[in-house]
Order: structure tokens, then C-alpha cells, then sequence
């Protein structure tokens, strides 16, 4: 096996950045032994508790009288996490938990309170649930619940399991979060800040039928938790694309992860006001999207000085990704300002473009 | 880029996005790889082309630039993954392909695409073009098994290429998921919404785009919702929502009580609450999409425990008994002309006990009426194409077969 389910990577980053999280998976696919596991790899004490078989009391507290006043005691299980000081608290069957005991949980996922107690914030909540048409008796996750929780599909892959089976089950591995990644946080909150002034409309968008509500939805709560995961996983890898989409939704998830892909390209008034700084991106849809980009900027306004600045960015691509370069040399071709000369990168193009039987 | 060693790739790429600029984002991002001696130009489910140079080398960069189109549209059409939910067996591979192949080819041949060879297109599989590569590869299906009874198949099938693990989800050796280069999952992801998007702002000026490559990329940035599956989520919800009004009663003493001293502790108990189903018995209603809602709803409501809870009320401009049905069979369409379910819900609320959630199934061709009814909660399944919409105060779910 070459590399572990990118959701136990994703799973792990959440714990170590003691963001709450829920797996969604099939029942019998082994999402509570990896929570379990990851609990042991990371030397954390778990406490599990079935969400499903508890009264709404067992999460705000059995009232009892003291001096002649109301407490709200703590369960055993909370006691023990707050003594430890750190741990994990793994919320098992979260998803056939009757609509009140999942009322009673709001508290206990985002603020870590269990009555009149409340966990340290070394405490990481996990749970994990069955998808309702899967379950038992399955309600959906109340649409509150669900905006508080990052969600992970989980995936068993065959050959996994194989190996697991034939091999036994390997540890997983304790994703080690970068350096400073809390400095991190204020970069990547200033990037969702970034995209939300773009697309104001997904700061907060409430689904609007149920079954998309028991699931991640971008809200003002859920885009911080997203900028939080973002600068604990790292760059650019499965996990953090599985995460960011886990705690705002496919939807606006996709659309952000595009973006910050966009984000990444030159600027084109900036590269056609100093063509030599141009770096071609290595990989060919971007360089084509670049080059595209610096085209269409030419022929929107295309004065001598700036069609000749684009003439030379493409000659510095001309060598590497002759052909990329070539269908923005066509669309500069088309707009030549009436008193321009003739560069001479339009020479480098003509070999591919006689190829293509283009001339 | 690191692809060196095939001779005219360039040519071939700058032909393929020229002639279609709508796909040049994907033909770009493929990453193309010499790979000599596997005797075709294969693709795998990682944006990868694997290429045998002296393949290529006989075909005119027109014909290699097709070639590229060609497996860029498996990959987004993600025929890999298709193949695999289908349940292709390897065996199976070569006609999956051919059927893969004629749904791509029925609608970019005529575009345009000049293929080598003889390239698979519906009519050699003996239907029509537009579908989709499942119905292409069950027909071929069906043509096996009847072959085989007669012990005489129809001639050998057209030799055409190997198209690679991205056009039948099969693995194969040296190509696999972890080896190094190729996009992981994620990113292909947004590589294909990012095509499907350069296709619809092409798809603007009318007669640019094949018809079919259009309706893939709205399939792709506005997915079909499964109706099943909110029909399912709207139905718990509101059963939830009242038989989960789950209220604190002192009328039975809580089962902790002895734990809390003086404290007396209210118990939960919880309302099984009745469900009326409203159908619209009117001319313009379709009996077996009703049927199938019908029968979905019943079985939600089995699932829930409130099967024997269910009354069914057939309702046009008046409204017909309520019958207490056991199955979906025994509702008789009774109706024709005009439809008022305002009339349905009414009746449906004047019912002892009285239902706490009410289940309207209609085209939406009615009169509806202005506000709630009183401590009762509707879902309206809305049947049938360009049904219009219902009330805000209900919660509709749109079904299309």
C-alpha cells in the first residue's frame, strides 16, 4: 500500500487542529477502530460514547440537588476527560441519536461543555455516523449540528482492505502539522476573507432542502473552522481539498478550491508591465490559462507597447510549451494596433503552426 | 513539461485546441508520456496519456490531435469510474470501450474530429446516437447473449485503440493510481468543472458546440438532484419534527428519578404522529409516475414505522374518501379535469385524528391555499417536468423521472 486513505490523513489533521469532525460512512467499514487508532497513535485517551443510546441529561447534565440548588452533574466519562486534561471524545452513531439528544450535543461539539462542566480545549471531539438511508432508524443531522461539525466521507478501497486482511491492519500515521501553522491561520482567514468579498452570496447560504442540510454548508462559523483546516493541512495536498470541503460543502467548497487555483496565476497588467518576470506555471491547463489570460488582456486594450510586451512573454514560452503559446500568438495575431511592427518572436511560431496546418 | 520523444505533440495539441477551443483546458492538462512498445496511445484515470512513438508517428497531427480529444472526453465523462459502478467485468473491458467510444464519437465526429482508423459510432452498435455509453454497452449486452444462444456472433468487431484504464477503470500495470506525476482526484475534479465551464461560455454563440458536449457540462456544474433522496430527507424531517417534538412530560416520572433525590425529572415521550398522502387524481397526472411516488412514499413511511398510520385521499376539484390502503396498488385514479388541492389538504385536516403531516403529490397545475393549515406539516412532491412551483410554506421536492 502506497499511501494511507486520504480521509484518515484528513481525519488526523482535525484532531491536531482540535477542529470537530464527523466521518460518514457505510456501518462495518472500520471507522471506529481508525478513530481509534488515531487516538492511540497520537497518545490521546478516547472516550466513547454511543450518542444513540443516551437521554438529552447524559450531554447537559443530570440535575441534582445541592444546598438546596440545581447542579447539572457531569457523566463519568467528561469527568475523566477534564481530569486527563487532553483526550478525544469520539461520538459514536451520531446520526440515529434522536432530534433531541442531538440538541442537547449543539454544546457539547463547538464549546465542549457537558453540563455544569466543561473539557479542557485540549479535548478533540470525533464522531462518526451512518448516512440515514444506511442506518438503522436514521434521522438527518439537524441542520445546527451539521454547521458545526467538519464531514468526511469515508472510503473503503478494496485493495486496503485486502492488504489489511492478509497483513494486518497498519497504524495509521499521525499526520505533523507545519510549523507555525496558527501564523498560518491569519493567511489563509485572509484568503477566505479574500474570496468572500468575490462571492458575498456563500458567506452564508442555509441549503435549502433537508437532505443537504445534514451535511457541511458555508456559514460565517464553518468558513473559520475552513480557514483553520486549511493552514493546519498544508499545501495543496487530497486531505486539505477533503477538508475545506468538509466543513463548507461540496458546492462552495469546489468553487474556493478553484479560485485559490486561479489566485495562483500571474496577474496579467503586472506581467505586461514587466514581461521578464514572466514564470510559465508547470502544468499545461494553467500555462494555458495564463497565456489565455495575458491575450485577452492585449486585445482588450491594445496599444503597441502592450501588444509588443505580450509578443515577448509568449517568446519566453515559445520554448517550453511551444504549443500552448501558439493559440495565444492567434489570438494576438488578431488584434495587431495598425502601426506596430512585426515582432520577431512571431517567426517561433511558425514551424508548429505549418505542423498544424494552421498557416 | 517533462513529455519529450513524441514527434508532432505539439502540432497535434495546438490543432485539438484551436478546432475545439472549448476543450483546450483539458487537452493541456493531460500530461502526455512516451511509453514505447504498448502499441497504442492510451489514458489513464490521472490525466496521464500513455503514447507508443511509433504509433504516433504514422498519424498526422490532425489525427493524433483527435486522438487527444478523444480520450480527454473519457476522462470527463468519467467513463473509468461509470464502468466501474456499472460492474464491468475485464472481459467485459473492450465492449465497454466501444460503447464509451460511440458516446463520445456520435457527437464530435460530425464536429470535426478526425480519428485514424475507423472509429466506433452508435450506428455500428445498432442504435441511435445520444445516449449514453450504459445503454450503448446494454445493448451490446443483450447482442452477446443472443449471439451466443445462436453459437454465431455477428463478425469480428472493428480493431480500434486500447483507450487505457481512464475509459474502462480498469488498472494496468505501471499505470497505477500512486505513481508519480498525474492529478490526484481532487484536482481532476477541478479540472473537469473548469472544462465544463469554458464549454458553456463557448456554448453562447449557438452552433459552436455539439449539442452533447453541452448538455455534459450543465449536467456537470448544476447536478441532477436524486429525488429519492430528498423525498427521503423532507419525509423524516417532518416526521421528525412533530414525532421528534419529543416533549417532557411529568405525566410518567422519569426511569432516573431515583438518582435525583427531591428533583422530579420530567420523562420523554414521544407522538406517533398520523400521515395523510393528498394525490392528484387529474387528466394531466401520469399514472405510472404516480404510481412509482406512491409506492417510494409507502415505503419511507414502512421504514419509519407509520405504515399503518397512512391515509390516502384521491382529490380533483372534489375530493374522493379517504382510503386506507396497504399498498400503493390499491389507489384507484378516480379523477379528471379541473384540480383544486387546496380542497385535498382540507379534507385532509378535517380527518380524525387528525394527520400531523400531510404528503401532496401533484403536477402543481393548482389552486393552492394561502397560508398553512393549522399544527400540520406539508410535503408536496411535485411530478413531472416544468411542474410549477409550490407555496414557500410547504416543503416541495421536485420529481423527474
Amino acid at each position: 500500500m502506497s499511501a494511507q486513505n486520504p480521509a484518515v490523513e484528513a481525519l488526523g489533521v482535525a484532531v491536531a487542529a482540535r477542529v470537530p469532525v464527523l466521518l460518514w460512512g457505510a456501518p462495518g467499514t472500520g471507522k471506529t477502530s481508525a478513530i481509534r487508532a488515531m487516538a492511540g497513535a497520537m497518545d490521546l485517551p478516547c472516550e466513547t460514547v454511543i450518542a444513540s443510546i443516551r437521554e438529552p441529561s447524559d450531554f447537559a447534565g443530570l440535575p441534582i440537588v445541592v444546598g438546596g440548588e440545581v447542579r447539572f452533574a457531569p457523566p463519568a466519562w467528561a469527568r475523566r476527560l477534564a481530569e486527563a486534561g487532553r483526550g478525544l471524545l469520539f461520538l459514536d452513531e451520531l446520526s440515529t441519536a434522536p432530534p433531541a439528544v442531538q440538541a442537547a450535543l449543539l454544546r457539547v461539539v463547538l464549546e465542549r461543555a457537558v453540563g455544569d462542566l466543561t473539557l479542557p480545549d485540549e479535548v478533540a471531539v470525533v464522531a462518526a455516523a451512518n448516512p440515514p438511508e444506511q442506518a438503522a432508524d436514521g434521522w438527518d443531522l439537524s441542520a445546527p449540528l451539521a454547521n458545526r461539525l467538519c464531514h468526511l466521507a469515508w472510503q473503503t478501497e478494496p485493495r486496503a482492505v485486502a492488504d489489511g486482511l492478509a497483513g494486518g491492519w497498519s497504524a495509521p500515521v499521525v499526520p505533523v502539522l507545519p510549523d507555525g501553522w496558527h501564523a498560518e491561520e491569519i493567511l489563509s482567514r485572509g484568503l477566505v476573507a479574500a474570496f468572500l468579498h468575490v462571492r458575498p452570496g456563500l458567506a452564508c447560504a442555509p441549503p435549502s432542502n433537508a437532505a443537504a442540510a445534514g451535511r457541511g454548508w458555508p456559514s460565517p462559523r464553518t468558513w473559520e473552522m475552513a480557514a483553520r483546516l486549511m493552514a493546519a493541512a498544508g499545501i495543496g495536498d487530497e486531505a486539505r481539498s477533503a477538508l475545506i470541503r468538509g466543513a463548507i460543502g461540496d458546492g462552495a467548497g469546489v468553487e474556493f478550491l478553484a479560485w485559490l487555483v486561479e489566485m495562483d496565476l500571474p496577474d496579467p497588467e503586472r506581467v505586461l508591465a514587466d514581461p521578464a518576470s514572466f514564470r510559465l506555471p508547470e502544468r499545461g491547463d494553467r500555462a494555458y490559462a495564463a497565456l489565455a489570460a495575458i491575450a485577452a488582456a492585449v486585445a482588450a486594450d491594445p496599444t503597441p507597447a502592450r501588444w509588443t510586451a505580450g509578443w515577448q512573454v509568449l517568446g519566453l514560452a515559445a520554448d517550453t510549451a511551444p504549443d500552448v503559446a501558439a493559440v495565444a500568438a492567434r489570438v494576438l495575431a488578431r488584434c495587431r494596433p495598425g502601426d506596430a511592427d512585426p515582432p520577431a518572436e512571431i517567426r517561433l511560431f511558425a514551424p508548429v503552426l505549418r505542423d498544424a496546418g494552421l498557416l | 513539461m517533462p513529455e519529450h520523444g513524441i514527434e508532432g505533440l505539439a502540432a497535434a495539441r495546438l490543432w485539438a485546441a484551436t478546432k475545439f477551443p472549448y476543450l483546450a483546458t483539458g487537452v493541456f492538462g493531460a500530461q502526455v508520456i512516451a511509453d514505447p512498445g504498448s502499441g497504442t496511445l492510451s489514458v489513464d484515470e490521472s490525466w496521464r496519456m500513455h503514447a507508443d512513438p511509433e504509433v504516433t508517428a504514422d498519424w498526422t497531427p490532425a489525427q493524433l490531435g483527435s486522438v487527444l480529444i478523444h480520450h480527454v472526453c473519457h476522462l470527463l465523462r468519467i467513463h473509468g469510474e461509470r464502468a466501474q459502478d456499472t460492474g464491468v467485468r475485464p472481459d467485459e473491458a473492450a465492449d465497454w470501450i466501444r460503447a464509451a467510444d460511440a458516446e463520445i464519437n456520435d457527437d464530435l465526429v460530425p464536429a470535426g474530429l478526425e480519428l485514424p482508423g475507423r472509429p466506433v459510432l452508435p450506428r455500428d452498435l445498432r442504435a441511435e446516437d445520444g445516449l449514453l455509453a450504459e445503454q450503448y454497452f446494454a445493448g451490446i449486452r443483450r447482442q452477446a447473449a443472443r449471439a451466443a444462444e445462436s453459437q454465431a456472433r455477428s463478425g469480428p468487431w472493428l480493431d480500434w485503440l486500447d483507450c487505457g484504464s481512464g475509459a474502462d477503470g480498469i488498472p494496468r500495470p505501471g499505470q497505477g493510481q500512486g505513481s508519480e506525476g498525474g492529478l490526484p482526484p481532487w484536482q481532476a475534479d477541478l479540472l473537469r468543472r473548469q472544462v465544463a465551464q469554458d464549454v458553456i461560455a463557448h456554448g453562447k454563440q449557438p452552433g459552436t458546440v455539439p449539442a452533447g458536449l453541452l448538455r455534459w457540462a450543465e449536467e456537470v456544474l448544476t447536478p441532477k438532484v436524486n429525488w429519492r433522496a430528498v423525498l427521503a430527507a423532507e419525509l423524516r424531517r417532518a416526521v421528525a419534527e412533530v414525532s421528534g417534538a419529543v416533549d417532557y412530560s411529568y405525566r410518567r416520572p422519569s426511569r432516573r428519578s431515583a438518582v435525583a433525590g427531591p428533583v422530579v425529572l420530567p420523562a420523554l415521550r414521544r407522538p406517533v404522529p398520523e400521515v395523510a398522502v393528498v394525490c392528484d387524481t387529474s387528466g394531466s397526472m401520469t399514472e405510472d409516475l404516480l404510481a412509482m411516488v406512491l409506492a417510494e412514499v409507502e415505503g419511507l413511511l414502512r421504514a419509519l414505522g407509520l405504515a399503518r398510520q397512512v391515509r390516502v385521499l384521491a382529490c380533483d376539484t372534489a375530493v374522493a374518501p379517504a382510503q386506507r390502503v396497504s399498498s400503493a396498488r390499491q389507489v384507484e385514479l378516480i379523477g379528471g379535469g379541473g384540480t383544486d388541492m387546496g380542497a385535498g389538504i382540507g379534507a385532509a385536516a378535517a380527518l380524525r385524528p387528525r394527520p400531523a403531516v400531510t404528503v401532496v403529490l401533484t403536477d402543481g397545475y393548482t389552486p393552492w391555499p394561502a397560508a398553512a393549515p393549522k399544527g400540520m406539516r406539508v410535503v408536496v412532491g411535485l411530478l413531472g417536468e416544468g411542474a410549477p412551483d409550490a407555496p414557500p410554506w410547504t416543503r416541495s421536492v421536485r420529481v423527474e423521472p
